[in-house]
């Protein structure tokens, strides 16, 4: 056992560590593979799991009661935010945004700026969304 | 050689959760049962997914969600498959969906609703049986 963990270690070390591993879609496939092929010996019963593919019992459904978020609530919520974005001091929110994309492009701590930002009523989407222009988004590797 | 078609598969991801799990074994099901399979990856917007049905020229489009927003995104989806005159393609899904929520998920037009411990070849055979024959 203990070799095929190093052969394992070795093998993802060959790739260059870990981070290259996740971007060639390597440690993806693994988890794809080990999930479809537990999915599989759990149908044709080569793995037994009590309750779900042997010793079950027949479903006895009992309404749950759920949390239903009204939609009320969005439209409330929509409605202070388009009213304190009237209020606040929009000047001063451009010039902090202004100094976060600043910050972002040149690698500095984005913390004070972060939180100057927010002491000025900038929202999280504004904060993010300036961040995003700089950095990207997370582009997924399909692997299936 | 079989002039047949394969049966082609959009597996779509709509909404912001991240449990690819079961979507990828979905996926992986039906491409060994002979099917085309598109996956479209995490974080869908309705428009994209459909657009995706659009482009690949699908029979089937599998939903996978388990964030709860089925309600708010599953009408969205099935409003632009029919603006987008798709109403042959069948649509169905499969998650975390309450049974309650399922009436009104089939009313606009999801064929059918599928929890947890679904067996994969239950939805090869409900894809065989209700996809709609091409000429």
């Amino acid at each position: 056992m203990e070799e095929k963990a190093m052969e394992y270690i070795n093998k993802i070390d060959d790739m260059g560590g870990v981070i290259p591993a996740i971007e060639n879609g390597f440690l993806q496939k693994e988890i794809a593979d080990s999930a479809y092929k537990y999915q599989k010996e759990l149908e044709n019963k080569e793995r037994i799991l009590v309750g779900v593919n042997e010793y079950t019992v027949e479903e006895d459904w009992v309404p749950l009661k759920l949390l239903r978020i009204s939609p009320d609530i969005e439209t409330e919520q929509l409605a202070g935010l388009q009213k304190m974005k009237k209020e606040r001091n929009n000047l001063k929110v451009k010039k902090v945004l202004e100094k976060l994309h600043d910050a972002a492009d040149r690698d500095a701590n984005l913390m004070p700026t972060i939180i100057e930002a927010v002491k000025a009523y900038a929202t999280l989407g504004e904060i993010v969304n300036v961040l995003r222009n700089v950095f990207g988004e997370y582009q997924e590797l399909i692997v299936i | 050689m079989s002039s047949k078609r394969r049966i082609r598969v959009v597996v779509a991801k709509p909404g912001l959760d991240s449990h690819d799990r079961g979507a990828k074994i979905v996926a992986r099901a039906l491409r060994d049962a002979g099917m085309e399979i598109i996956y479209t990856g995490l974080r869908q917007t309705p428009e994209q997914i459909v657009e995706t049905a659009l482009q690949e020229d699908v029979d089937v489009i599998a939903l996978s969600i388990l964030s709860g927003a089925h309600l708010a995104l599953f009408p969205r989806i099935m409003d632009l498959v029919k603006q987008k005159e798709l109403d042959n393609i069948l649509v169905f899904a499969g998650g975390i969906i309450p049974k309650e929520d399922i009436p009104s998920l089939k009313k606009i037009g999801i064929a059918q609703v599928f929890g947890p411990g679904t067996r994969t070849q239950t939805l090869v055979k409900f894809i065989l049986e209700n996809v709609q024959k091409r000429k």
